[in-house]
């Protein structure tokens, strides 16, 4: 994608932000019943910044269709989708899902393990290679686990998810 | 002259076995987070922030302070070694760095980034103790409408010279932060704002979780989303990695002006290491004998690039400390944890602790010296650091945005925080949003609401005073200068006596 066309899309949620916004400043309790100075009412920056927003927006919007350099580059280019998706799904998972579902050590070593292997097994390599690769996958996650569940829990008196 | 004999009780303050081993660690940490391609100085003081807690107030703050300056000085390693700065910061440093290693000199690169990188720092450091105490003591007189204007203006200068492409994108990166900001229980009545019905939303948004999701979490996934460098293997006999004082004397006037422009990059609210490293380099190139070895392993253009970054640290703590502004992001996060150790900055920092700058400045000082011996005798370890392959590392630094935001206030909230930040983080990185403008926009969002709506109902909704009170019309000067400066007109004029000084000094 251009960045002419992701700033045209982005341009177009700012906007609708902004208005919201907006609309959320307008329509915010304005507090007569405590008598407050009219002019210290809750939604008075969210209006100011709604305009803002909703103006530079427009104004990105506008600038989009100009023939400059920056607007024919491309954006989330020259990267590794396949990593970005992977580490994206992993780790989302392990923040959202594991920790908190599972025992905060176990949902610690399952993620690090996994992740270790997702990126570094050697599909292709030599059994010796592949069980040393396992073997580091599985010290690093127990390491790990075990370490960051001694700092935070009898160091820092954290009770671990 | 009270603020050098505040940095002397501060040296004795620190001075001491346990203050060391904190200082030896932490910057020696901070080297390794720095060298790291992927992870940055403000990723590596928030994830210290939340290692922290546990430790008396002076002892954490020493530590964040060493994490600081060692991230800062150790993005030199990748940048010499991989083409790659470890962090932004040293993206000018790779310049000219890289080239000297690929002709076998990357042990004296290292070795001018360090004393670039310590000469510096010292620099800021005399700014700091010299410029501080007067500016705290003068913002005392600051009311609502001057810290409105400050605000604004913090966020209007960060949106605009951290701009990648256009300044339109920062100021958005900015109103974003703002934006952010309203979220939650506002300062003045407690009314409750925007919190989407989630109960959790009521205090508003955490800056820790933000920050580490938005520097942590996105950098995790930018950092597998890149391709990996190529480490710069050749090897010169005759390379060494202390350098000849005859270099460093022959660059006294780089040295120093990078120093100061460094000093000044750092007190513009949310600027940042980065553009001290490429504004020192820049004034460098213009002003050199030796132009044309710029790009192509110039040590002048190595020395004023990492000299520059560095004088941006302390620099960078003289507005967060006097006046809760950050100088960059990773200071915003030094803020941050300011206030969970009991320290409020802001102009009372002088009443409440006059201290503390000295004492900061000495933190610092004591920094810089662990930091230069580590760069001058650790330069292969460091090497051995930047073969650490991702899927060890990546790992490991997720789980610690993880747990570490979790710790903070034991929600498991925070983390959903945390990881919404770096997806956003992530998306809007690449396309060229850059983050300190909305980091500063979260930490001031709170100043400019209270500010805006104090001072109105101060002048009865008078908006006057605003406009009228000298500093606040100056910050008024200031910010439609700065907003008019985007129109190629009155750049041009603007800058028109500035190129003539500039044309009659090199005649």
């Amino acid at each position: 994608m251009h960045m002419a066309l992701a700033d045209r899309l982005t341009a177009i949620l700012l906007f609708l932000l902004g208005l919201a916004l907006l609309a959320g400043g307008y329509t915010m309790d304005r507090l007569e019943i405590r008598q407050i100075h009219p002019a210290s009412i809750p939604g008075l920056v969210p209006m100011i910044l709604g305009v803002l927003l909703a103006l530079c927006a427009a104004l990105l919007f506008w600038s989009s269709y100009k023939a400059q350099e920056r607007n024919a580059e491309l954006v989330l280019s020259g990267g590794s989708w396949a990593r970005l998706g992977i580490t994206t799904v992993i780790c989302t998972f392990y923040a959202l899902g594991l920790v908190g579902w599972l025992p905060y050590f176990w949902a610690t070593f399952v993620f690090t393990t996994c992740f270790t292997l997702v990126f570094s097994f050697p599909l292709e390599g030599a059994r010796r290679v592949q069980v040393m690769s396992l073997a580091g996958a599985l010290a690093l996650g127990f390491g790990v686990a075990l370490g960051s569940s001694l700092l935070f829990e009898k160091l820092f008196l954290v009770r671990l998810p | 002259m009270s603020g050098l004999a505040d940095l002397i009780t501060g040296l004795g303050t620190l001075l001491t076995p346990m203050m060391l081993f904190h200082a030896a660690w932490a910057t020696l940490l901070g080297i390794v987070v720095g060298s790291l391609p992927g992870l940055t100085a403000t990723m590596g003081v928030a994830l210290m922030t939340t290692l922290t807690y546990s430790l008396d107030s002076t002892s954490a703050i020493f530590v964040l302070i060493c994490m600081y300056v060692g991230a800062i000085y150790g993005g030199s390693r990748s940048a010499i070694l991989l083409n790659i700065p470890g962090t932004p910061a040293s993206a000018a440093t790779s310049l000219d760095g890289y080239p000297l290693a690929k002709q076998g000199r990357a042990g004296y690169a290292m070795g001018l980034a360090t004393a670039g990188s310590a000469l510096g720092t010292l620099a800021g450091v005399l700014m700091l103790v010299l410029i501080a105490p007067p500016l705290a003591e003068a913002a005392l007189n600051f009311g609502s409408f001057e810290f409105f204007w400050l605000a604004v203006f913090g966020i209007l200068i960060s949106g605009q010279l951290t701009a990648d492409t256009t300044p339109l994108k920062g100021y958005i990166a900015g109103l974003l932060g703002l934006a952010v900001a309203m979220i939650g229980s506002e300062g003045i009545h407690a009314h409750v704002r925007f919190n989407l019905g989630l109960q959790d939303l009521n205090a508003g948004i955490a800056l820790i979780p933000a920050m580490v999701g938005a520097f942590g979490f996105a950098e995790v996934l930018t950092a597998m989303w890149n391709r990996a460098g190529e480490l710069a293997v050749k090897k010169d006999k005759s390379d060494r990695t202390i350098p000849d004082l005859a270099d460093l004397w022959r660059y006294k006037f780089t040295i120093a002006r990078s120093g100061l422009i460094g000093t000044i990059v750092g007190i513009i609210p949310g600027v940042g290491e980065d553009i001290g490293a490429w504004a020192s380099y820049a004034a460098a190139r213009k002003t050199s004998k030796e132009k044309e070895k710029f790009g192509h392993g110039s040590h002048e253009g190595l020395i004023a690039a990492e000299t520059g970054n560095s004088a941006v640290v302390p620099g960078s703590l003289i507005p967060a400390i006097t006046l809760a502004v950050p100088g960059s992001a990773s200071s915003a996060v030094l803020i941050a944890a300011l206030f969970i150790h009991g320290i409020r900055p802001g102009p009372l920092i002088m009443i409440e602790q006059p201290h503390f700058v000295g004492l900061i400045s000495a933190m610092v000082l004591i920094a810089t010296l662990f930091m230069a011996f580590y760069g001058l005798t650790l330069t292969k370890a460091f090497v051995q650091v930047l073969r650490v392959p991702y899927s060890y590392l990546m790992p490991v630094v997720f789980v610690l945005c993880v747990i570490g935001t979790f710790a903070l206030s034991q929600r498991i909230f925070d983390i959903w925080i945390m990881v919404f930040f770096g997806l956003v983080g992530f998306v809007l990185r690449q396309m060229k949003y850059p983050m300190a403008p909305l980091v500063l926009g979260i930490i001031l969002g709170d100043l400019l609401d209270k500010s805006l709506r104090r001072g109105l109902t101060l002048s009865d909704g008078e908006l006057a005073p605003f406009f009228t009170r000298p500093v606040s019309a100056a910050f008024v000067a200031l910010i439609v200068l700065s907003i008019a400066m985007n129109l190629p007109v009155v750049r041009r004029i603007a800058l028109a006596p500035f190129r003539w000084i500039g044309a009659r000094l090199n005649a």
